[in-house]
């Protein structure tokens, strides 16, 4: 076949496969989307809606305290829960890539059980376990160590932070781990023989060449904590106010569509922005010179 | 590194797997405990909360409602993560990078916002929920894990079997239906696996898009928001039991060497 006819069936070939994906993902996710957007600048009147586009939602939730709060809380939460998840995770990825040989896939393949196993039942037996009457609180009973349950164990921001730090931490040892796995051991090897002390291998070896698998984990556990709603609201109790659970209200007892929508896309836009910012700042830094001479 | 940092490694791995599976596994004991109340001490065994829950006519009919969601997600999910898939994995394109981020799209708007837009589109169409609008904002949600799960198998793959058959002449079809298709199946498998485990377990794109066909997800939340009984403990056990079978088998398909 000649060269040009070969190209232009390779073309064919392309746009039949990624037509597909394109159209569906447009349709049915970035329209949505719109939609939404669309509604933020509509306004409510009782029980409808008037189609009347103006600023007004956005100007509220501007000088609003509590809605500019929730924003920055959903932020906070985002960056502390990815933040306590590395700290957890480093160690058991650079343990799994490379120290365990024959048991790596079944040690991935169990932290990937709970990962797909959903939100749900993962808070269920969290609230089995930490509820007022709970197996935690029965068993210190039992034992005699305490003599009234503790009821911040459950319905409060500790609660809520251990339940997002379990939900979450898999997708920040997965990419860490491929990180680390590719990661020459010649050169934690040099440095030890160089006399190098094991925290300076930590921090002068082992994290700037895994830089970019910190980075992927740390953005996917904050995309996926500023956006979660099920566990504030059923492990949080009254102080599990959250963004989510407010634009949540708003689109069911509440019947305020068009403000509910402006806070969604207040929140997307912040979210969208932090990510941005820190890829960015990373791509810049010396950490990120891996990924420069690749592209 | 000295043993005695490797020793202490290896406890602190047990200890973080210890936390990820215990509550699994107090789960799993107090499904067996002779008791309605979910505490210490144990009263004894007993099999009584899952023979309830298996006799649950609700469950069931959740139960069916899942499946009849589960199978279409799951096959619209397989089909188009493979083309994705390959798309990524065995094409240069100026617009590549804007595919990639289309893709992700679903994964990085937060479920519920994904989940209220998907309502106010419905409403400004005209369509009714139901199982169609289920199906459809579930394969959204899920086709960017299913992409993942076969992209991995593909970029582990010999590109030099491809480039040979080529070499001998066969089309682009023949290429794909004799040497690609094969050696990509048990990524294809794994992949459909996962996307059917994951289909059972959303909870809150169904919500928002079911309308009355309220899968068991959604039947289940509303139960334990108000009460904890251990025959909701004995069916999440029942839901993780049957989870792991799926997932194991898919790893392992995932996993697996194609003889050529």
């Amino acid at each position: 076949m000649k060269p040009k006819r070969l190209d232009r069936q390779r073309r064919l070939t392309l746009l039949s496969l990624a037509g597909p994906n394109i159209l569906f993902i447009t349709a049915f996710c970035v329209l949505p989307l719109l939609v939404l957007f669309s509604y933020s600048f509509f306004q409510v009147d009782f029980v409808s809606i008037i189609r009347e586009p103006s600023l007004e939602n956005y100007l509220r939730i501007a000088k609003s305290e509590t809605y500019r709060g929730l924003i920055i809380k959903a932020l906070v939460y985002g960056v502390g829960i990815a933040f306590i998840c590395s700290i957890i995770a480093y160690p058991l990825a650079f343990f799994i890539a490379k120290r365990v040989k024959v048991y790596k896939a079944a040690l991935l393949t169990l932290l990937l059980i709970p990962l797909y196993t959903g939100d749900l039942i993962r808070i269920f037996a969290w609230r089995v376990v930490l509820g007022a009457e709970g197996v935690l609180n029965s068993l210190f009973m039992w034992l005699g160590i305490i003599q009234e349950p503790i009821w911040v164990l459950l319905f409060s921001p500790f609660a809520t932070t251990i339940v997002l730090t379990y939900n979450y931490l898999p997708f920040m040892v997965l990419p860490l781990w491929a990180a680390v796995e590719a990661l020459d051991d010649s050169y934690i090897e040099a440095a030890m023989d160089l006399g190098c002390r094991r925290i300076a291998v930590f921090f002068k070896v082992i994290l700037p060449l895994s830089g970019a698998g910190l980075v992927a984990g740390f953005l996917m556990v904050f995309v996926l904590v500023v956006g979660d709603y099920l566990t504030p609201q059923l492990m949080g109790g009254s102080t599990g106010i959250t963004v989510t659970s407010a634009i949540h209200d708003m689109f069911g007892a509440a019947f305020d569509w068009p403000t509910g929508s402006a806070l969604a896309w207040l929140l997307l836009v912040s979210m969208t922005l932090f990510v941005i910012l820190v890829s960015y700042l990373f791509y810049r830094s010396p950490w990120g010179r891996g990924i420069r001479r690749n592209s | 590194m000295r043993e005695r940092g490797w020793a202490a490694l290896r406890g602190y791995t047990f200890l973080v797997y210890g936390f990820v599976y215990l509550p699994i596994m107090l789960m799993g004991l107090f499904s067996l405990n002779g008791s309605d109340i979910i505490a210490f001490p144990l009263r004894g065994f007993t099999l009584e909360w899952y023979d309830t829950i298996l006799h649950d006519q609700r469950i069931l009919n959740g139960l069916l409602t899942t499946m009849s969601i589960a199978f279409p997600v799951t096959i619209i999910t397989t089909l188009l993560g493979s083309m994705a898939a390959i798309v990524l994995t065995r094409h240069e394109f100026k617009l590549k990078f804007l595919f990639l981020g289309l893709l992700i799209l679903p994964f990085f708007v937060p479920k519920l916002i994904f989940a209220i837009a998907q309502v106010t589109f419905l409403s400004d169409v005209g369509i009714k929920k139901g199982l169609l609008t289920v199906c459809i904002s579930q394969a959204l949600i899920i086709l960017p894990f299913v992409t993942v799960i076969i992209a991995s198998v593909l970029i582990r793959m010999d590109r030099s079997l491809e480039e040979a058959a080529g070499d001998l002449g066969a089309t682009g079809w023949q290429t794909f239906r004799m040497v690609t298709l094969p050696l990509m199946k048990n990524g294809i498998m794994a992949g459909a696996f996962i996307s059917f485990v994951l289909s059972n377990a959303e909870y809150t794109v169904s919500y928002f898009t079911s309308g009355r066909a309220q899968p068991l997800s959604v039947l289940v939340a509303s139960d334990f928001r108000f009460h904890l009984s251990p025959s909701l403990n004995a069916l999440a056990m029942l839901i993780v039991f049957f989870n792991i079978l799926i997932i194991v088998t898919s790893e392992w398909l995932r996993h697996k060497k194609v003889q050529p």
